[in-house]
């Protein structure tokens, strides 16, 4: 299969160029704040990291209800001004989700795009993968994502602009997200890998990001994005996803019920897109827009990425079948493989 | 160009800039004897500076757009206005007699509606003839602490001032000296040098630091001084070691969560 004509391909080299702008491109756009593109990006661009391009729109959502909203209902201000901070950068956040929907995270995300390459290191050390995690446990942790959207994007922060716990709530999902530690390391800065013992909050917070960042790295090795599963931008897309011009769209057929190929492709393991038979947006709350389970589907415009209700991909059983022998091909070539034929040619022959 | 330092003979001195309310309380600090103060969250009262010596000084401030504000010197001390912008100020205070002029600048954080400047036009306008330029200016969050070397620059009448001593002081008085190279560039490590330091413990404080330098052009005498807060490295109560090593555990728990997965999985196929 040309390359250039399979999607995982491009997709890779778009998250790729994705990834070197957001982590590194500070050295064209600039090093301050304001010389950021927009300063609300809907994918996991750390303003921790000094030489980045833009930074994620989770930071400036805490330090608003913290330093805006907590401080303007704690002091009996202008509700109306604590809250337009907020406001703006949701409107800048829309105004960009609006575009790419939650492909933000399938072809944008640094970590989406660090876990998949780590996953795909995994695949060529012959590492033995999962390739869809247990249904009880992917619905078990759905919740998640909402709980640490609610509770550490706005719910601490709001409480420590209104002084019931203390400071360093203020920005708690920045102080335990793996975005961070990777895009800081990435740029060769390693003083955001610590552990903090200036009082139990910093510590607890500290522990949980190292700890975190560790489980990350090792799990992404044969699991499918194991922390995406629990971002709380995840939830943010999907409070917003039917506003977004990209979607994914079924045409559900009598041998969807047979077949399930696009459910195992789905790196979010959402099985609901190989059993739901009536809606025509199946774009889930998990899902990422990264177009697998329409490169894996059979069957003719069965599956479909559409934007703004025109198709921009879509099933075909042309596209599939050269598809599924490249993934073959990728997943026979790992450095086990080679070791294992290397070995059977190295083998005396046995009369 | 002359290069001689001499930068504890600054007439024209910072002490320091606080919320209108605290700053009455302080007294003039002069490196090696200055107070510190901790350093508050987000502090968003007007802020004042004491100068030592204000007799002839000339004030203005340097918004984000480049437009200036003039600034009104009163019995030593200068308010800073609300300006309702956000972003980095500079505050420029000279005072100009026939054979010397001197300059202070100090970069200054002030909040309120997005400027859509970057502070990199700030730092690029000429604000004075003779000026150390900080190379960057520490970003939004980001503030100068000890046991840190940062870059910055001197710019004579526009170009880049070559091999010209410059001196850094700590009120704490610690003092750094380093030369500016062909490009007028020059890095200076500050000093961790707050007193009674408690490893393992957070400590708030801040302190003041100035930069000098000073040359000599067609007869006249040219002295620049760049101030700043700084504050105490987090190194003291925070350990990369220790960070590596909970990382550590968490891959070790990764490979263990990943190889108990493997095994269900077996045994489900089997």
């Amino acid at each position: 299969m040309n390359p250039m004509k399979n999607l995982s391909v491009i997709r890779k080299l778009v998250q790729i160029t994705a990834f070197i702008f957001f982590v590194y491109g500070g050295t064209l756009t600039g090093y301050y704040l304001a010389d950021k593109v927009t300063g609300a990006l809907p994918a996991l661009s750390c303003a921790y990291d000094m030489q980045g391009s833009d930074l994620c729109t989770l930071i400036p959502f805490q330090h608003q209800m913290d330093h805006r909203l907590g401080e303007a209902i704690a002091g009996g201000g202008n509700l109306m001004m604590g809250l337009m901070p907020t406001l703006i950068t949701l409107g800048t956040f829309l105004i960009l989700f609006v575009f790419l929907n939650k492909a933000f995270c399938g072809w944008i995300c640094p970590l989406g795009t660090f876990q998949e390459l780590l996953h795909n290191l995994g695949q060529k050390l012959g590492l033995r993968r999962r390739e869809s995690l247990d249904q009880g446990l992917v619905h078990r942790m759905r919740p998640v994502k909402w709980l640490i959207l609610l509770l550490l994007v706005f719910g601490f922060p709001l409480m420590t602009g209104i002084g019931w716990v203390n400071h360093d709530l203020g920005d708690p999902f920045c102080r335990i997200c793996p975005s961070r530690i990777l895009t800081t390391l990435a740029t060769g800065d390693s003083s955001q890998l610590y552990l903090d013992n200036a009082n139990t909050t910093t510590l607890v917070l500290s522990l949980i990001a190292d700890f975190m960042f560790g489980l990350m790295i090792a799990l992404s090795l044969t699991i499918r994005q194991p922390f995406c599963r629990t971002c709380p931008m995840l939830a943010l897309h999907a409070v917003f996803r039917k506003l977004g011009l990209l979607r994914l769209v079924k045409n559900a057929t009598p041998r969807c019920d047979r077949c399930g190929l696009c459910a195992k492709a789905c790196p979010m393991d959402i099985s609901e897109i190989h059993t739901e038979m009536q809606r025509r947006d199946v774009t889930f709350e998990d899902c990422t827009l990264c177009g697998r389970c329409v490169e894996f589907c059979p069957y003719k415009d069965v599956l479909q990425l559409k934007y703004a209700m025109i198709p921009v991909f879509s099933a075909d059983p042309a596209y599939f079948k050269p598809r599924k022998r490249a993934q073959r091909n990728w997943e026979q070539n790992s450095l086990l493989s080679i070791l294992k034929s290397g070995h059977a040619t190295l083998k005396p022959k046995q009369s | 160009m002359n290069a001689n330092i001499y930068p504890a003979a600054f007439v024209l001195m910072f002490c320091f800039m606080m919320p209108a309310p605290d700053v009455v309380a302080q007294t003039a600090a002069k490196p090696g004897s200055g107070p510190e103060h901790t350093a508050e969250q987000h502090r968003r009262g007007p802020k004042k500076i004491a100068l030592t010596d204000s007799k002839g000084a000339v004030a203005r401030l340097w918004k984000p757009d480049l437009t200036t504000l003039p600034l009104t010197v009163e019995h030593g001390n200068i308010t800073l206005p609300r300006t309702g912008v956000d972003n980095y100020h500079a505050v420029v205070v000279e005072k100009d007699r026939v054979d010397l002029k001197e300059v202070l600048i100090r970069y200054e954080y002030m909040h309120g509606k997005p400027s859509g400047h970057s502070t990199s036009e700030l730092t690029a306008a000429e604000k004075t003839p003779f000026e150390i330029v900080p190379d960057p200016v520490p970003r939004e969050h980001q503030h100068y602490r000890s046991d840190q070397r940062w870059r910055f620059f001197l710019r004579f009448k526009g170009t880049p001032a070559a091999g010209i001593p410059v001196t850094l002081e700590t009120s704490h008085g610690t003092r750094v000296n380093a030369v500016s190279d062909s490009e007028g560039e020059f890095s200076l490590h500050i000093p961790d040098d707050f007193p009674d330091l408690k490893e393992g413990e957070r400590d708030k404080r801040t302190a003041e630091f100035s930069i000098s330098a000073e040359t000599k052009d067609n007869g006249i005498l040219y002295r620049t001084m760049l101030s700043a807060e700084y504050r105490v490295n987090p190194s003291h109560w925070q350990s990369s070691g220790l960070g590596v090593a909970v990382t550590g555990f968490g891959m070790l728990a990764g490979v263990l969560l990943g190889s108990i997965g493997l095994t269900e999985t077996k045994r489900k196929a089997r």
